[in-house]
């Protein structure tokens, strides 16, 4: 993998010559101008000689609070998870709770459900967020633009949810006014269809963090070697070639973290989901985090809402150490 | 300094359990907020049968309580006046509300965890008393109990409209009763005089009958209705859609929506149970047999011809579809009425909206020899005292609970924000009585004939099945029902679906 | 940014290219704007105002989007008589506690993480990460039963705990990253001049103060956009805006004017504070991944 494209900040080792006055002063500007970088410089800011027991101390209070608010409550779900939680009681089931799960349908849909959405948003996201960072890197007005990208991220999903279920809706609607305008509506709204209640819901999605995948492509863009292009364009190759064999290799790297990290998230948020539709109409909708939400919630069938989380946590956790290796690869130091 | 202080003074129990899962270590890091969530101990004087009323009432002046409610009428009127019963008793109650969905979470979870952080809870039928039914305190004992304050009117079944205290009150046993009738949610028909009366003659013309609604009126001829509407609307003309139904994403009020089609044609119901009482063990359900079949092929016709964002629109989404003048006809909760009636948000405000009863079942529909009725439903949302509270805080509650559902407070309640009486001797006020006609200063009170009058009076009137999967079968019958009226499984498969679902669901498989 | 002194060579094809770049960039300008102007122009509306659409079709209609008298009845009703000044206070609180508390912990924690090397350290450090990825509603049951018995559930100090369970591994993994880039030879040198190894400590947080402060509006932002522990764990007692803002959806009426009020008041300050650390935001979005 190419070094360029990555984050290291190349320069604290050259903090180690020159004498200790010099060092300090160098190092304070060094860290303030690059303050996010997470690489590791291993050697010298480890202490050998120092006594664990210092460190430990330290780390200590957020190991604690780490501890009680996540491995309490994963023991906890286990525990649950092989239970019939039901009214008033908490008896052993033999498992039940896992073995019901093959034969139903909303689970398995919404595991079906949950790839399908993942899928969509994150072709549009990739597709229109690479292409507008190309578009947008060098322009003139990409201070501003890049600006006003950043809107949408800032809402919470929940409000994000209303505003669009707002825009979305068949009696006063902008979004169903235009849509319907244009054509490509009926006077049935977007969500009111299991056919299009999901493309209702992604756009929702691809609204509010294209712009991330934006940022991060522009942040990678800043990091392909120009030399490589202008030597490709001077040989005659094409920038639309040029783009696909020398930009696009290079902005691998920071597009499958921010394809990683967007697919878990859409694990972890259902705020605007919930709003939007709630599943439906006719489970089109019902992710499987909705789903769960449903069972735990609405249900109140613990014992099978914590066996679906468990497998949802089980498969976050794969996907989260995958995360972590292509985090790895990219900074051989770090961790 | 962070901390708000909740005012829920409890009993701790089901700590035992806690602490064999190793709460113990849990305990001791929380212990320093622990502190912060507990309030003052409920406070009591102690009074005999023979004390004063007054002293009745203030035997527990000083105490604190919590009430966690829907976000209807009555709960926002009795905040605003909650210095009344302050004044009354010297209770402090804390009128939290939500949304349903919401008011339903926190419940199932309070009760569930052996807790009694709301000591007052907003039972509505099935979402809430259904599931949970169980977990709330009998209130038969306090009923006679001559230490505690007691209202005039007493409690029976004839103090309340027809079948209320047993549909929000008795759950699985006709002996106990969990609430008391707080407010109620009956569905009836809302239709626009004013384009009916414009649009008689075409109709007439075409389907051969006049263009009018009234209790005689069926299901099928709200399908013509509709489907007129429809017609003349994409042929340009300026009317709204004729009709639509609530699809959305509550899942009880879409299936409300199709039991009472079900039980107009037929009196078809889901399960051979008492739906008063509800069952525990409902057995088999009738979904696949040929009516239901039948039903669901027609309630995806009527469907066909309504508003196209049927499935989009829950309760509070039709009602503004209907408010913003783009349905002629919806049927709706009578609670509505007075947004309705509101001009500043309502085109069809001003005398231009009639209530009538629910569509009657149509007699070429029924297969299964049953009668044709207009068949209404409801939610009734009762007050109930959460069954984890200690003794003394139940007593307290129960002052509370009775003083709510007095015949003041509902009539206060009805003059103020348009409240929906659950008390007959409410109704019987010569003012509400009058305020039934229009121009009325109580916009509810236009509904009442075709509520209270008619709709909740049996044959008419049902209640729907109470089980502890109510959520549940409410969830698999919206989503089936839905993926129906989207074409995307037939009707027969659609009912077989259901059947295969809700036998699973309840073991009967 | 790189200097571009290579001649491009225009063909009628990079030109439609750019030309359309240019149109797709200013569309989706307004894709983006579009739907945050409806909400703000939408909270200054009466309902009926906000209802009102051109006939289908009819493009030159779209005026009537400004045809109203603003009114700002939305927002008086809001913090006048709804007790948004509360939920405000609460979300505050909230946000700001979680923040304070994550980076303080967190500080320390990815402070010794990154000075000491220890056997399974990897290990600890993915179990750190696999926290804050959890989902939410996976963890939510179990977490509310344990804050049940804390009576945490509706006091803001539950909030803060629970707010802590994503802001904290977050702090943790970020900061860590910090405090590699400053070599142990700095606390070294001042232990050589007597410092003790807090003062040492000390000593080095300067290097570090403007991640930690952009690190702590991330942490806010975070938790002031959540709405699932809002909803269930501050329930009653500590309601934040987004739980405030659900509860507009009234049985009765949705007041979308209220609605679009509450939305423009939870996002508008966030706006603001992405804004101010918009250097960081990237790599706080990134975990920490991908650098600006």
């Amino acid at each position: 993998m190419s070094s360029s494209s990555t984050t290291i900040a190349a320069s604290s080792s050259d903090a180690r010559s020159g004498s200790r006055l010099f060092r300090v002063r160098e190092i304070t500007d060094n860290v303030e101008s690059r303050p996010v970088s997470v690489v590791a410089a291993e050697p010298p800011s480890i202490n050998p000689a120092a006594s664990k027991r210092y460190y430990f101390l330290l780390m200590a209070p957020a190991i604690l609070v780490l501890a009680f608010i996540s491995i309490y409550p994963f023991f906890w779900m286990i525990y649950m998870s092989l239970h019939d939680v039901d009214i008033g009681k908490v008896e052993w089931n033999d498992f039940a709770n896992f073995l019901k799960l093959p034969n139903d349908t909303r689970f398995m849909s919404g595991w079906w459900l949950l790839i399908q959405y993942s899928v969509m948003c994150l072709t549009l996201q990739i597709v229109i967020g690479v292409f507008l960072a190309v578009s947008l890197n060098g322009s003139r007005f990409e201070k501003i633009l890049v600006t006003t990208l950043l809107m949408p991220m800032m809402m919470a999903p929940l409000v994000a949810g209303m505003v669009w279920y707002f825009l979305y809706n068949g009696t006063f609607g902008w979004y169903h006014w235009l849509l319907q305008s244009v054509g490509i509506l009926g006077p049935k709204s977007i969500l009111a269809s299991s056919s299009t209640a999901m493309i209702g819901v992604v756009l929702v999605d691809v609204w509010q963090w294209t712009p991330l995948i934006t940022l991060i492509t522009l942040a990678g863009l800043k990091r392909v070697p120009q030399d490589q292009l202008e030597a490709n364009m001077v040989d005659g190759a094409s920038p639309v070639r040029n783009f696909f064999s020398v930009t696009l290799p290079n902005l691998y790297p920071v597009l499958l973290i921010a394809i990683m990290l967007r697919f878990m998230d859409n694990f972890r948020f259902i705020d605007s989901l919930l709003v939007l539709t709630g599943g439906g109409p006719g489970n089109s909708t019902k992710i499987l985090p909705v789903y769960l939400f449903e069972v735990s919630f609405k249900f109140f069938k613990l014992g099978r809402g914590a066996a679906i989380a468990l497998i949802l946590l089980i498969v976050t956790i794969i996907l989260g150490k995958l995360l972590v290796r292509v985090f790895d690869r990219q900074q051989p130091s770090k961790v | 300094m962070f901390s708000i202080r909740k005012n829920a003074v409890y009993k701790r129990i089901n700590r035992r359990k806690f602490l064999e899962l190793g709460g113990g270590a849990a305990t001791a890091l929380g212990a320093g907020s622990m502190t912060l969530g507990l309030s003052s101990l409920i406070t009591r004087t102690p009074v005999q049968a023979a004390s004063s009323d007054d002293a009745k009432w203030k035997q527990y002046a000083g105490s604190k309580l919590v009430f966690l409610s829907e976000n209807t009428p009555p709960s926002f009127a009795i905040r605003d006046n909650i210095k009344a019963f302050t004044d009354l008793t010297g209770i402090e109650v804390t009128i939290l509300t939500d949304d349903l969905p919401v008011v339903q979470q926190k419940l199932g979870i309070d009760l569930r965890s052996g807790k009694s952080d709301y000591t007052l809870g907003y039972v509505q039928d099935k979402p809430i008393g259904a599931p949970f039914g169980d977990m709330f305190a009998d209130m038969t004992p306090m009923f006679g109990d001559a230490t505690l304050p007691q209202d005039p009117e007493g409690y029976g079944d004839d103090a309340w409209f027809e079948n209320f205290l047993s549909a929000c009150g008795r759950f699985y046993d006709k002996g106990k009763i969990v609430a008391l009738p707080y407010d109620a949610a009956v569905a009836c028909t809302f239709y626009r005089q004013d384009l009916f009366e414009a649009n008689s003659k075409d109709f007439e013309a075409e389907y051969g009958y006049r263009l009018e609604f009234n209790k005689d009126s069926t299901w099928k001829n709200v399908t013509d209705m509709a489907a007129f509407f429809k017609k003349a609307k994409e042929a340009g003309k300026d009317v709204p859609y004729g009709y639509a139904q609530h699809q959305g994403s509550f899942a009880w009020t879409t299936q409300l929506d199709i039991q009472r089609f079900l039980f107009a044609n037929g009196r078809w119901m889901d399960w051979n149970i008492d739906d008063v009482y509800g069952s525990k063990e409902p057995g088999k359900t009738n979904w696949g047999d040929a009516q239901s079949i039948l039903m669901m092929q027609k309630f995806k016709d009527l469907a066909d011809v309504c508003h196209p964002d049927n499935l989009a629109n829950g309760t509070l989404e039709l009602n503004t579809v209907y408010q913003s003048g783009n349905i002629a006809m919806q049927t709706q909760y009578h609670e509505f009425a007075a947004s309705i009636e509101d001009e500043k948000t309502s085109r069809a405000a001003g005398g231009k909206t009639a209530y009538a009863p629910c569509p009657k079942g149509d007699p070429s529909w029924i297969t299964n020899g049953g009668e044709a009725v207009n068949g209404t439903n409801c939610g009734i949302g009762g007050i109930g005292i959460n069954g984890n509270a200690s003794e003394d805080l139940k007593r307290a509650a129960y002052i509370f609970a009775i003083w709510s559902v007095s015949k003041d407070n509902q009539y206060n309640v009805l003059k103020g924000l348009g409240g929906t009486p659950t008390r007959k001797s409410v109704v019987a006020l010569p003012d509400v009585q009058a305020a039934k006609q229009r121009p009325t200063t109580m916009p509810n009170a236009l509904t009442f004939d075709a509520v209270y009058d008619y709709g909740i009076k049996n044959p008419h009137f049902v209640l729907g099945p109470k089980i502890p999967n109510a959520n549940e079968y409410h969830s698999i019958l919206a989503a089936e029902m839905q993926k129906c009226l989207s074409n995307e499984q037939s009707a027969e498969d659609t009912c077989k679906t259901i059947q295969t679902q809700l036998d699973e669901l309840n073991n009967a498989g | 940014m790189a200097s571009r002194d290579v001649i491009q060579y225009e063909t009628p094809f990079t030109k439609s290219l750019r030309w359309f770049s240019a149109v797709f960039i200013a569309f989706y300008m307004v894709w983006t704007v579009l739907p945050i102007f409806i909400m703000f122009m939408s909270s200054f509306k009466d309902l009926l105002e906000a209802f009102k659409l051109p006939a289908i079709g009819d493009w030159a209609g779209v005026t009537v989007f400004f045809e109203f008298t603003p009114t700002t009845k939305h927002y008086y009703e809001l913090f006048a008589n709804l007790g948004f000044t509360r939920y405000l206070m609460n979300s505050l609180i909230a946000a700001g506690g979680s923040a304070v508390v994550s980076v303080v912990l967190g500080s320390l924690c990815a402070y010794s993480l990154s000075r000491i090397d220890f056997r399974g350290k990897s290990d600890l450090f993915f179990w750190i990460i696999s926290t804050r990825m959890a989902p939410v509603v996976a963890v939510m049951v179990p977490l509310y039963w344990i804050f049940r018995e804390l009576d945490l559930v509706g006091t803001l100090p539950g909030l803060i705990l629970a707010y802590t369970t994503f802001n904290l591994p977050f702090a943790i993994w970020i900061l860590k990253g910090f405090f590699d880039n400053v070599p142990y030879a700095i606390e070294e040198a001042q232990m050589v001049d007597g410092a003790t190894r807090l003062q040492a400590f000390r000593a080095i947080l300067p290097l570090v103060a403007p991640g930690i402060g952009a690190f702590i509006v991330l942490c806010i932002l975070f938790a002031w956009n959540d709405y699932l522990f809002a909803a269930i764990i501050g329930s009653g007692g500590a309601k934040t805006l987004p739980a405030a803002t659900r509860e507009l959806v009234q049985p009765q009426n949705i007041q979308w004017g209220q609605i679009m009020a509450a939305g423009t008041v939870t996002t508008l300050p966030m706006m603001f504070l992405g804004l101010v650390i918009r250097k960081y935001l990237v790599t706080g979005l990134t975990m920490g991944a991908v650098k600006e």
